[in-house]
């Protein structure tokens, strides 16, 4: 499957274009003609450097050249970033690895990154996020710890985040500090003294939903704090399972965690996004509904046929971006469950489609008397 | 959420509690016990007839051969095999020599069923009932999915003076949640047998509920099962092909969830056909079926990632349908027991002989689909699988079909207990 080197040229600037671009004003069959003609040469170039991808591709999909949408284009299981070396650089390319949090003993996904796709990650979280929390820098209070942000070439999910939205910070305060347990404890004081300097001006907050809830908005409730920061947002990720495990809904999450805030519950802002496509995120609008950017599209896939939904219909979440170079993360079909709320006519004004997370995939109750490991699984 | 009761009229909610229930159905241990053997095969075999006639029933999977089971013929030859060759040791005492001899019903048979076959109910509760035991039996899902057709037509069956509502007296069809603790352990402590049917994590809560001591438990499952292509049988002039529809019937009914269903299926090198080859027809035969029901989504996902698994993978190869999560036929020289992913994904595993397969079974194999063409070969591989645990080794195409003895039990003969009388 040889790409042509112009091609590529070609699709790089159109990618350029599409991160600096307005994110949420393309009308979805615009935006999906477009996506597809440049994941055509992406995917066929990603191909060519990783040998893997190109007998997932040769064996499971059509040929590029007759993807005709985003929904074409075969997408990779994300769970196989857990299984394979999935690079199309050699190592001395790679300027730094992601890895995703690692839950009951499984392997971490490893995501090797090149320059180009570090560059373009940044750039297009930046653009995203502006669209949302407008782009001046401010304090930014990050609910997590510092440990979580490793220097280094490799870096967690959570790391990658921080570092993502510290783009738009002034200076930095990390909330809490890390246990020898590895577990996390608010710095109370710290928080104290940045709401106390800040929380009067516009300020940035961040962190994992599970570790802002768990650590953060729970532990105040208990101690009776409440803070005061009305022009404050908090941009929060991940860990809903967790969350939906406690039976905590997220217009509880949001209700209980402004009160603590003391800010405005739409300023609540979650995100969806994961370190298998970083930089690409899928931001909640006023009307609580997630859009996708400019670069990026999301597929809402029935169970079974894999055909797109329609509009109020769940299914599997597909997420597709046009980022990532070094690695197969252009079409990745997730272990989440969502909903597509509309195409090109959210009320809040964003154009394309927009969705709505609703749970991740769980092991259904009852495959019969047949469900079981097999022995060798069991003993090796 | 409490508790709904699945009659020939549908389902509906009746109560929080089962004790309304199991006092019902104890009430009416005494009058089972007093039906004669031969007239309950009589009604049994009516309704065998009625299944295959009957719009509501005619077209539910698995159903030709549950009415074939159910004839008088198979009942009668399942009775002997289990009674010691007399079925009318259940009608009362017959002498052994001085002495007597007798088959007694447990008492009530409280049954778990799994959600993957809809006729499975029927497996447990015609024995239970043939052995006079009255009956309660909890499904897996509340869609009762043809149980209530099923009650419906056994209701209306006729025989001898009995009549199918009559004996149905003897049964109470539940679902509650299968979280409802409370439920389960009075489902539990009511039971003087506990059949249970379902995957490892069922199995594990059902069987350490508290019982009373008498009690007996009956588990199937979880199991996995194999399929075997010998040398010969690739070679021979009848070739794979009607093998390889067999296994594919195998795989399709019930959608591989029964624990009998084919997952790995073994195929000796030989001169004939490549492992590709092979794939391919494979795949030929899958495509033809007819289109699945439906699938949730966390098979759905479970079919993808096999599917990339083995693309990935330089040492593997897969073949998939274009239409979705349809069928998926996987291909390596991995031998191992590959990982039950059900619903029409077949895993090809190519070995030198099959005696390379004997060190993976163990008794959590059930079944193997065995193809040797070699009747020497045959006996020698059963043998060995068979010291090995597995129960089963039967040809192509009827590895769901249920028959006694089944997961190494005669299930009738352990829901009687025999007394004596030495006068």
């Amino acid at each position: 499957m040889p790409a042509d080197e112009t091609d590529v040229r070609g699709v790089d600037r159109q990618i350029e274009e599409l991160i600096r671009g307005p994110q949420y004003a393309m009308m979805q069959a615009d935006k999906d003609a477009r996506l597809v003609s440049i994941l055509r040469v992406l995917c066929r170039d990603v191909a060519r450097r990783c040998a893997p991808y190109g007998r997932f591709l040769q064996r499971l999909g059509k040929e590029p050249d007759a993807w005709q949408t985003v929904a074409d284009v075969p997408p990779l299981p994300v769970a196989m970033f857990k299984r394979f070396e999935l690079a199309a650089v050699p190592p001395e390319k790679v300027v730094r690895q992601l890895r995703s949090s690692s839950t009951t003993g499984q392997e971490p996904s490893r995501i090797a990154i090149d320059k180009t796709t570090a560059f373009r990650q940044g750039r297009a979280l930046v653009s995203v996020l502006k669209q949302h929390i407008g782009g001046r820098r401010r304090p930014f209070l990050v609910l997590d710890a510092a440990e979580s942000v490793a220097a280094g070439d490799s870096l967690s999910a959570r790391g990658a985040a921080v570092r993502g939205v510290e783009n738009f910070a002034s200076h930095t305060t990390f909330a809490m500090r890390m246990l020898a347990s590895g577990d996390l404890e608010p710095d109370w004081e710290r928080v104290e003294v940045f709401f106390a300097q800040h929380g009067d001006k516009p300020v940035l907050l961040f962190g994992f939903t599970f570790i802002v809830w768990s650590r953060f908005v729970l532990e105040a409730e208990r101690r009776g704090l409440q803070f005061r920061a009305p022009r404050a947002v908090l941009l929060h990720s991940g860990g809903w399972k967790k969350l939906q495990a406690q039976a905590v809904s997220k217009e509880e999450f949001t209700r209980r965690t402004a009160a603590v805030l003391g800010c405005e519950p739409q300023k609540i802002l979650d995100f969806y996004g994961m370190v298998e496509q970083a930089g690409t995120v899928f931001v909640d609008c006023e009307a609580g509904n997630k859009h996708a950017p400019a670069f990026a599209d999301v597929v809402i896939r029935r169970p079974y046929t894999l055909l797109p939904v329609e509009v109020g219909e769940m299914g599997i979440i597909e997420v597709a971006s046009v980022l990532p170079t070094s690695y197969p993360g252009q079409a990745l079909i997730t272990d989440d469950q969502g909903t597509l709320v509309g195409v090109d006519d959210c009320p809040c004004g964003r154009k394309g489609s927009c969705f709505r997370f609703t749970h991740r995939i769980e092991r259904v109750e009852v495959r019969g008397c047949g469900d079981t490991f097999a022995q060798s699984r069991e003993i090796r | 959420m409490s508790v709904a009761r699945i009659t020939a009229e549908g389902s509906q909610q009746v109560d929080q509690t089962l004790a309304p229930i199991v006092e019902a159905l104890n009430r009416q241990r005494s009058r089972l016990s007093q039906i004669p053997v031969r007239k309950l095969l009589g009604l049994l075999d009516d309704f065998a007839g009625r299944l295959l006639r009957d719009e509501r029933t005619r077209t539910l999977e698995g159903i030709a051969f549950l009415s074939a089971w159910l004839r008088r013929s198979n009942l009668q030859k399942l009775l002997e095999l289990n009674l010691n060759g007399n079925p009318a040791y259940l009608d009362g005492f017959l002498p052994e020599g001085r002495n007597y001899l007798a088959a007694k019903p447990h008492g009530l048979v409280a049954m778990w069923m799994a959600g993957n076959v809809a006729t499975l109910p029927m497996f447990s509760l015609v024995p239970a009932l043939l052995a006079k035991n009255v009956c309660l039996v909890k499904l897996a899902y509340p869609d009762p999915a043809g149980m209530d057709r099923l009650l419906a037509v056994l209701a209306e069956s006729q025989a001898d003076e009995l009549a199918g509502a009559d004996l149905l007296e003897a049964v109470a069809v539940v679902w509650f949640d299968y979280t409802r603790r409370d439920l389960n352990e009075a489902m539990s402590l009511a039971a003087d047998a506990k059949v249970i049917w379902g995957g490892g994590a069922a199995i594990k809560a059902i069987t350490s509920l508290p019982r009373r001591e008498h009690c007996v438990e009956i588990v199937f499952g979880p199991k996995y099962s194999i399929g075997l292509i010998g040398r010969k049988q690739s070679e021979s002039s009848d070739g794979l092909d009607s093998v390889i529809a067999a296994f594919v019937r195998d795989v399709a009914i019930f959608d591989q969830r029964a624990c009998s269903a084919p997952q790995t299926i073994f195929i000796e090198r030989n001169g004939r056909y490549s492992l590709g080859e092979v794939g391919e027809m494979f795949a030929r035969h899958l495509a033809a079926l007819p289109g699945k029901p439906g699938l949730d989504a966390y098979t759905t996902m479970q079919i993808l990632n096999a599917r990339a698994q083995w693309a990935l993978d330089q040492s593997r190869d897969v073949i998939a349908s274009a239409d979705g999560a349809n069928w998926t036929v996987c291909m390596d020289h991995d031998v191992g027991l590959k990982e039950a992913v059900q619903s029409r994904t077949v895993f090809l595993t190519e070995v030198e002989s099959w005696r390379e397969v004997i060190p993976l079974l163990s008794p959590k194999v059930q079944t193997v689909g065995l193809a040797l063409a070699d009747p020497e070969e045959t006996l020698a591989f059963a043998e060995a699988a068979t010291e090995a645990g597995v129960a089963r080794c039967v040809r192509p195409g009827i590895m769901n079909n249920f028959e006694s003895p089944w997961d190494g039990k005669l299930v009738l003969s352990q829901l009687v207990r025999w007394v004596t009388l030495k006068p």
